[in-house]
């Protein structure tokens, strides 16, 4: 009946504790070495070879060596001087020693607290749903350990504790929910720990190269996202605007500086288009935009030709609103800036002033000399390529006159040196065109694939133009997206067939709901920032809750929902009352009134006596209650009948 | 200690109602952290101050998350042990030297389970139990024995840190429990034990086993082991075979009998007298300054003795 605390681990907790910690830890094993990895691996391995005969279990000597090995690893094999790697490598050690240690109920809890921390970092480094979701298992998982160990028996079944933890779990989410939303936001961090190393960046760096936008290019990876505000623009005119290229040594493109010039403007046709855009960080300052741009984004700057730029590299999700006119024509070209849009490299060849020099020789329009310049790689056999051939220290007289393959940014940068021999202002334009509409969500996903590289001209009467060579090459680029999946290296690039049969079509959609979570997962998850913050309150009409005023606010409402959790907690629980007692005792308490108190001792038979001798006017009633009331709690009475006669009587009842 | 002032005067307990139970009350319920609670907060804040630096939306939901356990099981903590009625069960009397045993019935008169509920005493725990809904159960103190005379063992805890061990939720239980305690049986003295015959003045009546005595027409309910058969087949009837010498080992355990030994060690040895009679069945009486206990058999005589050995100039009897 009656034990002290049984104080080992049951064999279950055991092992299902030391699974949940190896998934808890696997994720890390990428950025950790090989040495480490085998480390915890063995202890684990041990530890579970040991299972409940713990006086196996290394003693001080051996653990002191295991440590010291552990920590070796971990110094010896460390990247970089104390990094995030060092940090968590540790931890694995601290973590793998803990499981050696592991012997009675209690050291339960300092696995379970390492756990937790383990968990955490991994979202350092990845913040996937699916990632996240194992990982709420995990802790949920953890918690039940907690459970089984709080009880005196080790439970038979695992459901009970099971059950509590989702009970706890269940209540615990509506505080969560209340600390998320509402705790105060900072807007940067409280100090930089330096651990932040640059990974993986995808998206354009500031200079553009033959071969540079075609890498891009192959990548799936979600550039931004947008969500339009009215119609989503057709797709020939989903150019997003990037970076804008005016120097060239011939070889690399770059921006030059255009800080200080004149800005330019631009005569606005047409209805504009509002829209938000979700950056994924891409450690760069360039922000995209729909051509042409017209407003400001708070902590950026405009630059004259309508680049956007970020202050500092965009190194988190990213949220800005824009307001954009498709349909324009620019003005506004300074002499200093007609200069810098006709400058010319070292290394332009002979045969490409002489094509240049056949186009002026037919027309002296520019308009004309451009559409020729189209017309030239429209006619002659350019190809539209992925992987073009490597060009070397001239690509733009190799590509145009020996490869001809090439992908946009080889035809974007070579146009626009034909258009400057031809004394015509052009510039490069790099950024992104077009970019698929999940139909879920009705925003729009722009990819990597989606990079893209065009040409602006400026012609007297228009301003500047937008050309784009590719379109001349290869149309369906800009209706369709490239078709990655069936891309075979060297090979012309393929376009997204518009029916591409239901197979692919059912993943698509499939692929398209997977987006639209995300989505949802960017924007009021991990996209949950201090302005979303702000937009959330003031859809509340409750803006003006900042900062301290915000955490008294917090800690409010959590404590509401605490307090009604309690009460919920509390209400369910009650002790069960027979609703016939109840009633007696509704009774008992109106006779109490007249100073006829029941007695602890009494059964009801004597207390109606008793009553009655001292009131003997309300023999009547009180002969009736009682008998009743011993009837329904002791006899035979059983029937509903009865018990809602019992309740009127007692209600009538008034002494 | 403090000895100064009983700080023990101002904190709450559950004391027993007239039935001699008591109910732990929302008041009486104290919670607090255990070190690993401690532990857990000292985690949540670095993960906190870590997910703000990172700007790690993930990192705060998982923080805040656990918090919320944290602070939920704050409320079932304290709810595993609200309304546990706790109530003395018989407690056996001892002998100086054993270990006390004080059965103490908890009864949970909820429909969901409590488990984990625990009783600590002196800083030790002392049992444990997993309590079913609707169901009550037995836990148990126990401390030795040093003295003879009333042992009480005052104030216990009923604690528990059901669900997540993080807190500890307790409360203070003070119920009328008290164990008598026998002395401690000492050596045997012989001359404590030589039967003293006492003639009996109304005669020898056959209550006895040893002797026999005569024989008396049969009655019903007489043993047939003592029916005199061969009598009845000899014709002569059913008569039934009387023994006597149930006076035969009365004797008198005398604290005169014991000089030159202090007050302790005669105690003792009367105790240990006292049961070698009990065992060997005979009839005693117990003499002591101021008070004498005519000789008799039975258990209930036995424990009349051995109480009056643990009362003895205690200042108090009962």
């Amino acid at each position: 009946m009656n034990t002290v605390p049984h104080n080992s681990i049951p064999s279950r907790t055991l092992f299902t504790h030391i699974l949940l910690l190896g998934v808890a830890v696997a994720p890390h094993f990428q950025h950790l070495n090989l040495w480490l990895v085998s480390f915890y691996f063995v202890l684990t391995f041990l530890r579970l070879a040991v299972a409940n005969r713990i006086e196996r279990l290394p003693g001080r000597f051996l653990l002191l060596l295991l440590s010291i090995s552990g920590l070796a690893i971990v110094a010896l094999f460390q990247t970089r001087p104390v990094g995030k790697e060092t940090a968590i490598g540790l931890l694995v050690v601290v973590l793998g020693l803990k499981l050696m240690e592991l012997r009675y109920r209690r050291d339960i809890y300092i696995t379970v607290l390492i756990g937790f921390f383990i968990i955490i970092t991994q979202f350092l480094y990845y913040q996937s749903m699916l990632l996240a979701s194992i990982m709420m298992c995990v802790t949920l998982g953890l918690a039940i350990m907690l459970v089984e160990v709080n009880y005196i028996q080790p439970p038979k079944s695992p459901w009970p504790s099971i059950r509590k933890t989702l009970i706890l779990v269940g209540q615990a989410l509506p505080i969560m929910v209340v600390l998320f939303l509402l705790f105060p936001r900072l807007s940067g961090p409280l100090w930089n720990l330096g651990l932040d190393n640059q990974s993986a960046i995808t998206g354009f760096s500031d200079t553009i190269s033959p071969g540079s936008v075609s890498h891009l290019s192959q990548s799936h990876a979600v550039a931004f996202r947008v969500d339009f505000t009215g119609p989503i623009p057709e797709p020939k005119k989903r150019y997003w605007r990037g970076l804008v290229l005016w120097n060239t040594d011939g070889y690399n493109w770059t921006t030059g500086k255009t800080a200080y010039s004149q800005a330019e403007t631009y005569q606005a046709k047409g209805k504009p288009v509002q829209y938000e855009v979700t950056l994924e960080p891409n450690h760069q300052k360039w922000l995209f935009s729909l051509d042409l741009p017209a407003g400001h984004v708070p902590n950026t700057r405009s630059l004259p030709d309508f680049q956007i730029q970020a202050i500092k590299p965009i190194t988190a999700r990213f949220q800005y609103k824009l307001l954009s006119y498709t349909d324009y024509s620019s003005s506004g070209l300074s002499n200093a800036k007609r200069q810098q849009g006709l400058n010319l490299p070292d290394n332009i060849t002979p045969r490409m002033r002489k094509l240049v020099r056949k186009w002026q020789n037919a027309t002296t329009s520019n308009r004309e000399i451009v559409n020729k310049a189209l017309q030239h790689f429209n006619q002659e056999e350019f190809i539209y390529t992925l992987s073009p051939p490597s060009l070397g220290n001239n690509p733009a007289d190799a590509f145009l006159f020996e490869t001809r393959r090439g992908f946009c940014e080889h035809y974007a940068t070579s146009f626009t040196l034909l258009m400057r021999i031809a004394g015509i202002p052009a510039r490069v334009v790099a950024g992104y065109q077009g970019g698929e509409i999940n139909p879920h969500g009705g925003y729009l996903i722009v990819r990597q694939s989606n990079a893209h590289a065009w040409t602006e001209v400026w012609l007297e009467d228009q301003g500047w133009v937008r050309i784009d060579p590719t379109a001349a090459v290869a149309p369906e680029r800009i209706e369709r997206s490239i078709d990655l999946d069936n891309w075979a290296d060297g090979a012309p690039v393929q376009f997204q067939n518009l029916d591409p049969g239901p197979l692919k079509n059912l993943i698509r959609q499939l692929g398209f709901s997977v987006d639209f979570i995300n989505a949802r997962w960017h924007r009021w998850v991990l996209g949950y920032t201090n302005k979303r913050q702000n937009e959330m309150l003031s859809l509340f009409g409750l803006d003006f809750l900042k900062g301290s005023a915000l955490g008294i606010a917090m800690v409010a409402v959590t404590t509401l929902v605490v307090l009604i959790i309690t009460i919920g907690i509390l209400r369910s629980n009650r002790v069960y009352t027979d609703p016939v007692l109840k009633t007696y005792l509704n009774f008992c308490k109106k006779l109490a009134k007249q100073k006829l108190p029941r007695l602890s001792n009494e059964g009801p038979k004597d207390y109606a006596q008793r009553v009655i001798k001292q009131r003997p006017d309300l023999a009547e009633p009180i002969t009736k209650i009682t008998k009743l009331y011993i009837g329904l709690r002791y006899g035979q009475v059983n029937s509903p009948e009865s018990r809602i006669f019992f309740n009127r009587l007692v209600s009538q009842f008034s002494p | 200690m403090i000895t100064a002032i009983d700080l023990s005067r101002f904190i709450r307990r559950a004391t027993p109602d007239k039935e001699g139970s008591a109910e732990l009350t929302a008041r009486r319920i104290y919670i607090l952290p255990t070190r690993y609670g401690f532990l857990f907060g000292m985690l949540l804040c670095a993960m906190l101050v870590g997910s703000i630096n990172s700007a790690n939306n993930l990192g705060l939901m998982l923080t805040f998350i656990l918090a919320g356990l944290g602070v939920i099981s704050i409320i079932h903590t304290w709810h595993n042990l609200l309304g546990l009625r706790i109530q003395p069960e018989q407690i056996n009397p001892i002998f100086a030297g054993q270990e006390a045993y004080f059965p103490i019935r908890v009864e949970n008169r909820r429909n969901t389970p409590r488990p984990g509920i625990l009783l600590e005493f002196a800083g030790k725990t002392m049992s444990g139990i997993d309590l079913d809904s609707n169901k009550s159960g037995e836990l148990s103190l126990h401390l030795p024995a040093r003295r003879r005379g009333i042992l009480k063992p005052g104030r216990f805890t009923i604690s528990t840190s059901y669900p997540i061990g993080l807190l500890r939720a307790w409360s203070y239980v003070e119920l009328d429990l008290s164990c008598l305690v026998y002395p401690e049986p000492g050596p045997s003295t012989q001359h404590l034990n030589p039967p003293s015959y006492t003639p009996s003045a109304t005669g020898d009546r056959g209550v006895g086993t040893d002797d026999f005595a005569g024989l008396r027409q049969f009655r019903q309910g007489d043993s047939p082991r003592h029916i005199d058969w061969k009598a009845a087949a000899r014709g002569k009837g059913l008569r039934t075979k009387l023994f006597g010498g149930d006076r035969a080992d009365q004797h008198w355990l005398d604290w005169d009998a014991l000089p030159g030994f202090d007050t302790e060690q005669r105690l003792s040895r009367l105790c240990r007298a006292v049961l070698l009679a009990c065992e060997s069945q005979d009839e005693y009486g117990l003499r002591l300054p101021g008070v004498i206990i005519n000789p008799a058999r039975g258990a209930v005589h036995r424990h009349q003795c051995l109480a009056t050995l643990a009362h003895f100039e205690m200042g108090s009897s009962e």
